[in-house]
């Protein structure tokens, strides 16, 4: 009588240990998946997708809070991955598709060379020192306008690029058949 | 044990072409040499190093000081505005917002 109750006692003490230190040994910190989601964003921390840097954009993706088309410098490979990842439809882009891209021109009229810009530029697109003219390199560029507000001289503007080979995506068909339309006379 | 090869970038920006140049070069590889080694030179013809300031990331740097891995060197242009009639602009124009509020 005493023996099962034994065995089947300290079986248990032994497995609670096991837990106990499994728990210990083998603990996450924070949310695996946010980390995963946050390492397939750029970390420009643009703010385009309505969030306040890379890391809470993938908090609210990871809750399921947030679209994951919203990437605009991630574009449409950050959206596939994360659809990878996250077992979701990747959805219709429409995100990054209402918004044209934009980059910053420097009116180098109006520059002084102050470096402001060059400080907030996440990507480090602006090329420039103190007094010296500063311009962005275009390729770089995200276009989050984090390095509008705080030039002085407000000499910086976002211009839509014009749509060349390597940036131009077929039209959605609900678009092309608006434009197909005959004019009305 | 060190790398013998860097990899450093030559950056001269315009408002309207830009270019960004990424080389491999042997350590101990200077701004100038750099530059000369990128093509950059032949690409835009105006750069003259006696006249265009040159720097690595943001900071101007002499054209005989030695790179490092990753860095970026960029050539600048002179600036096309005053600063300080830029300054004087915009003071009279605070100054006129100002009298404007307390009229």
């Amino acid at each position: 009588m005493l023996a099962p109750i034994l065995v089947i006692g300290i079986l248990a003490a032994l497995f609670g240990l096991l837990l106990g230190y499994s728990a210990i040994r083998f603990r996450v910190e924070g949310d695996p998946i946010v980390d995963q989601i946050d390492g397939l964003l750029p970390q420009t921390q643009c703010g385009q997708c309505g969030f306040p840097g890379c890391r809470p954009y993938a908090e609210a993706v990871a809750k399921g809070e947030a679209e994951i088309d919203l990437c605009t410098p991630g574009g449409e490979a950050t959206m596939l991955a994360l659809a990878d990842l996250l077992g979701r439809e990747p959805g219709s882009g429409e995100g990054q598709a209402e918004r044209v891209k934009r980059v910053a021109v420097i009116d180098e009229q109006a520059c002084i060379g102050c470096t402001v810009c060059l400080k907030t530029c996440p990507v480090d697109a602006i090329v420039g020192t103190t007094r010296q003219l500063h311009a962005v390199i275009a390729s770089e560029c995200t276009g989050c306008e984090l390095c509008v507000a705080p030039c002085p001289v407000d000499c910086i503007r976002m211009v839509p690029v014009a749509s060349d080979l390597s940036g131009w995506k077929w039209p959605y068909p609900a678009a092309t058949a608006q434009a197909a339309q005959p004019p009305v006379a | 044990m060190t790398e013998q090869r860097i990899k450093v970038e030559v950056a001269y920006a315009k408002q309207r072409e830009q270019a960004l140049l990424e080389i491999e070069a042997e350590r101990g590889i200077t701004v100038a040499q750099a530059i000369e080694r990128s093509g950059i030179l032949g690409r835009f013809p105006e750069i003259d190093l006696a006249v265009n300031k040159v720097g690595i990331h943001g900071k101007a740097a002499r054209l005989d000081q030695p790179l490092a891995s990753g860095d970026r060197v960029e050539i600048y242009r002179p600036l096309i505005a005053d600063p300080k009639a830029a300054r004087k602009r915009r003071a009279g124009e605070a100054r006129k917002e100002s009298r404007a509020a307390s009229a």
